[in-house]
């Protein structure tokens, strides 16, 4: 590895978030490193891509049990009618007996290109209904147990050291850090990568000029090197512009905060700077009240949720041979809807599994089935796969992680239980 | 001279390890610096002379006693603050939940009902029925009782004389943590704040404890109001009063072991305290029945403005439901408690607890990390847990072994504790002697920083070392609230610097500011720096070079 190859790679990484260099940039030190990292592997850097459905989306209508008689008994005003082709208010047919949501199309063709999987009745064992809980149990991934004071992610950083990473090593899209991502390892969170400056108006490049002066004096000064990091990610995304960011492919991502999250990731993804876990969430699907059917309420949110993965994925292009995007929810919703045309809070759910490497076009998991005497607790979805082992196949298969026990404690995940959408 | 007042303290001997007599002992200016920023939020323009005119150990002595300092200014800074004065059961009836207070007024036939949903607060008609009711009414939105309520802790750390009665009541806060997100926590905290916290937080530890345990907003987060015997005998009236306590899915009824198990790993013993899962079990059964009359207020809304139901002055308060309680024979960490002892139960498990060797070390240990060192030195934790158990968990005397301690002053303590996001925010108000309302300007700061007020999840509460806050998002959103405060781009929060910092020339104006802000202690490296960055002088200069200060590794420190 020698210092011309690196610069080599710094401009392919800079070049293809549409910068023209007139000078020769120097590429900060964590973006060497992490070149550096990705190479001494020999491999690409993996990247996984996290979306919480905050809210407990209703897993039985965005991957609909058309096969399943009851599924119809038991939901009059809001259940997708069975696929008919001629139909566009109908599920479209995944393998005979499941179909996804109408307003799911955007996902339609990569399952047939086998790079989406999904994962049914799977969640939390723990029978907790409150969202509170239940969300708790699945960012730490200890179920049952509150005291836990990290994320699960956060744990994989953990377990996985890498020597003076990259300060974009783990970044979640949001407001405040979640969950799932807080821990000793470093994680940054924003909202939007445009916010990461120093901002004092007319006077930010001057005053930042100053900051950086201060912070490179004093070596043994333990903030120092923290300052130096920041400086560095500070001045490479302001190269980045990330306001100027043209998506590829034709990708185009829907309005609204997924979009927006998502479109940021494949940027920073495209940009090389060993981005390696990224998270962010999306709400909304606390459907108590009119859920509504192939329309309404729900229907929407698919829509938005679909289409911003859908674009992601076609922006990335040949890159999502190396990302993976997981999406999981607090629970699963009951299978008989309410008296308000709406479902409340019930126990297993789907979780989707995307990416080039996903031996997609399949659905995993035992189905327990929905007739009434296989219904959990007599209402809801039973479960038949721990989130953990999803979580875990994605560690291990995908990011590589060989300290499981550690990411997942008092749990043991290990190949067996693994269901195979990652070889 | 200071020096040798201390040194008259029984527990004080001064340089007495060859670790220390090598390094220069602090200063008296030093000491008097130190004690500012660990007693309290850091000093004010002025404080340092007046600590000095009083005498170090003099002030010391005073702020163990808070009660005894007059705090007017502070007072009438949060008399607006009408929350902090409410119980719990008005605070359900001024600031109701939108969509409860929607199905309660279609329940009395206030609100059309159409078909048999329960109205969406969303949906456009409902929302302007809300608008309405609210502004008719004189009711508030909710997210108003947790602006009011975090805006108080600002504004007291701010202009608090009893400075250290603040910053224990952020330290016990923070050590029985509750999250604002939970449930009806929100309307809760208030209370836990007011009548929870404050009275006890340098009084006895046990008194704190039975506090804590029996307060609402610590029963309904870690989820004890709902714990209770799997017999519990459901006749008519109690089925109504379990309804309520309920949350609105199907819950599980029965022993709910959340609070015994982080009553002994996170508020007592500590993780490594010697208890069992079976003493957690045994423990959960002592508390059963402890519970909440009417945790989410009930119809507290419109009962108050109809003027009917005059249960609603106690919804959200403490109760004991001696059906729900398992009056068997419990064995907790070896002690026998006989069967039939009903609400002593709980009692005689606390006072088992919080008089429990394990307690004093776990306390000792929290207190010396908070106040001397992210690396507690272990003979010191032995001598705070020595004079906590000695005094019967008495918190100011734990706190005087600290405080008047060789290693609390010495020079390896001094500026060597990271300030947390509320620390640094208050900090640098009080230091350049802004005028602020502690409303969500700030919150907002604070938050951004990673320390959201009453945000934390989890019960274990933000962390008191310097690695969880010591990270690039942090410190950049620390740089940036320098200067936003420095350049008055704060909303409520305003600074007149022109009048502090009265010097024409660069120079003088970086070492005002420096002597303003970090008392001087800046490497000679940094002011240089300082100097080179400041080219111009002009109504700007003054803000950039406080903005810098409020930045600079030496300001994130106490």
């Amino acid at each position: 590895m020698n210092r011309r190859f690196f610069i080599k790679s710094g401009s392919i990484a800079l070049a293809s978030v549409g910068l023209s260099l007139s000078t020769p940039l120097s590429a900060p030190g964590f973006l060497q490193r992490a070149v550096l990292a990705n190479e001494s592997k020999g491999g690409k850097r993996k990247t996984l891509v996290a979306i919480f459905q905050r809210g407990a989306v209703d897993g039985l209508n965005m991957i609909v049990p058309f096969g399943e008689s009851n599924y119809y008994d038991l939901r009059p005003a809001i259940a997708i009618p069975k696929p008919n082709g001629s139909n566009a208010e109908t599920a479209i047919s995944l393998d005979g007996f499941f179909g996804l949501h109408p307003s799911m199309s955007a996902l339609k063709p990569l399952w047939d290109s086998k790079r989406l999987a999904i994962v049914h009745a799977s969640g939390s064992p723990d029978n907790t209904r409150s969202h509170f809980d239940a969300q708790d149990y699945m960012e730490s991934a200890t179920p049952g147990v509150k005291s836990t004071s990290d994320g699960w992610l956060n744990r994989y950083l953990q377990s996985k050291k890498e020597k003076e990473a990259s300060p974009f090593r783990a970044i979640s899209m949001t407001q405040q850090m979640p969950r799932a991502m807080q821990g000793r390892a470093q994680v940054l969170a924003m909202s939007n990568l445009s916010n990461f400056a120093i901002r004092a108006g007319k006077s930010s490049a001057s005053v930042q000029g100053g900051f950086e002066a201060i912070y490179s004096r004093d070596k043994s000064e333990m903030l120092a090197e923290t300052g130096r990091e920041t400086f560095d990610a500070i001045k490479y995304l302001k190269e980045a512009n990330p306001a100027q960011y043209k998506p590829e492919n034709g990708a185009q991502y829907p309005q609204g905060q997924l979009g927006n999250s998502l479109l940021q990731i494949a940027q920073l993804i495209k940009a090389g700077v060993g981005l390696e876990i990224a998270f962010t969430d999306v709400g909304g699907w606390d459907t108590h009240v009119n859920q509504g059917n192939a329309r309404g309420q729900l229907a929407n949110l698919l829509q938005q949720f679909s289409s911003a993965i859908a674009a992601f994925h076609q922006d990335l292009g040949q890159r999502m041979d190396d990302v993976v995007v997981l999406t999981m929810s607090e629970f699963g919703r009951t299978v008989k809807e309410n008296g308000n045309r709406g479902t409340d809070h019930g126990h297993a759910n789907a979780m989707l599994v995307l990416g080039n490497s996903v031996r997609g076009g399949q659905v995993y998991g035992k189905w327990p089935g929905l007739k009434n005497d296989q219904l959990f607790e007599g209402r809801d979805l039973a479960l038949t796969t721990d989130f953990r082992d999803v979580f875990g196949e994605v560690a291990a298969r995908h990011l590589g992680a060989s300290d499981l026990k550690s990411v997942f404690p008092g749990y043991s995940a290990n190949a067996s239980k693994f269901k195979g959408f990652l070889s | 001279m200071i020096a040798a007042m201390l040194a008259t303290q029984t527990l004080v001997t001064f340089a007495d390890t060859s670790k220390t007599a090598k390094k220069s002992r602090l200063s008296d200016e030093q000491r008097i610096i130190h004690v500012l920023n660990r007693l309290g939020f850091g000093a004010r323009p002025g404080d340092v002379e007046r600590v000095k005119s009083i005498g170090l150990e003099q002030y010391i002595n005073q702020q163990l006693s808070p009660e005894k300092i007059a705090d007017t200014v502070a007072e009438n800074k949060v008399k607006d603050l009408t929350v902090l004065e409410m119980s719990t059961a008005e605070l359900y009836a001024k600031y109701p939940q939108p969509g409860q207070l929607l199905r309660q007024l279609q329940q009395r036939g206030m609100l059309a009902a159409d078909s048999n949903n329960p109205p969406n607060p969303q949906d456009e008609k409902n929302r302007k029925v809300l608008e309405e009711y609210y502004q008719q009414n004189g009711l508030q939105r909710p997210q108003r009782i947790m602006a009011e309520l975090q805006a108080s802790r600002i504004l007291r750390a701010v202009y608090s004389e009893r400075q250290l009665q603040e910053v224990m009541v952020d330290f016990w806060t923070n050590h029985f943590n509750v999250f604002a997100g939970k449930g009806a926590d929100r309307w809760l905290l208030p209370s836990y704040d007011r009548d929870t916290i404050r009275p006890n937080a340098m009084g006895k530890f046990s008194q704190l404890l039975l506090a804590t345990a029996q307060s609402p907003a610590m029963l309904f987060y870690l989820d004890n109001f709902q714990s209770v015997s799997p017999d519990m005998n459901r006749g008519g009236g109690m089925r109504r009063l379990a309804n309520e306590q309920q949350q609105p899915q199907r819950q599980r009824r029965g022993i709910n072991e959340n609070y015994a198990r982080e009553l002994m790993e996170l508020h007592t013993l500590g993780v490594d305290g010697g208890y069992t899962q079976k003493d957690v079990q045994e423990v959960a059964r002592c508390f059963t029945g402890w519970t909440i009359f009417q945790p989410r207020g009930g119809a507290a809304a419109v009962n108050a403005i109809m003027g009917s139901d005059a249960a609603r002055r106690q919804a959200g308060t403490f109760f004991f439901n001696p059906r729900a309680h398992d009056d068997g024979e419990k064995t907790v960490l070896g002690h026998k408690i006989p069967a039939g002892g009903g609400f002593k139960d709980g009692q005689t498990t606390l006072d088992i607890l919080a008089r429990h060797p394990a307690t004093a070390k776990f306390i000792a240990t929290k207190l010396v990390r908070h106040f001397v060192s992210d690396t507690p030195p272990p003979a010191l934790v032995d001598r705070a847990a020595a004079a906590f158990t000695k005094s019967d968990g008495d918190i100011r005397e734990t706190l005087k072994a600290i405080f008047f301690s060789n290693e609390f002053n010495s020079p390896e303590a001094y500026r060597a504790k990271i300030k947390r996001p509320f620390e640094l925010v208050v900090s640098a108000i009080r230091t350049v002697g802004a005028d602020t309302n502690g409303g969500p300007g700030t919150h907002q700061w604070i938050a951004r920083m990673g320390e959201p007020l009453y945000g934390f999840q989890t019960p274990n509460g933000y962390s008191d070392a310097a690695e969880s806050w010591v990270n690039t998002g942090g410190l950049l959103e620390r740089m940036n609230f320098g200067l936003a405060l420095a350049g008055n781009r704060i909303q409520g929060t305003r600074v007149d610097l022109a009048a502090k910092l009265n010097a024409p020339e660069k120079s003088k104006l970086i070492d005002e500011s420096l002597k303003m802000i970090v008392a001087g202690d800046i490497s000679a490296a940094t002011r240089e720096t300082l100097l080179k960055q400041i080219d111009e002088t002009n109504a700007d200069t003054a803000a950039k070079v406080v903005g810098l200060i409020l930045g600079t590794p030496e300001f994130q420190r106490q």
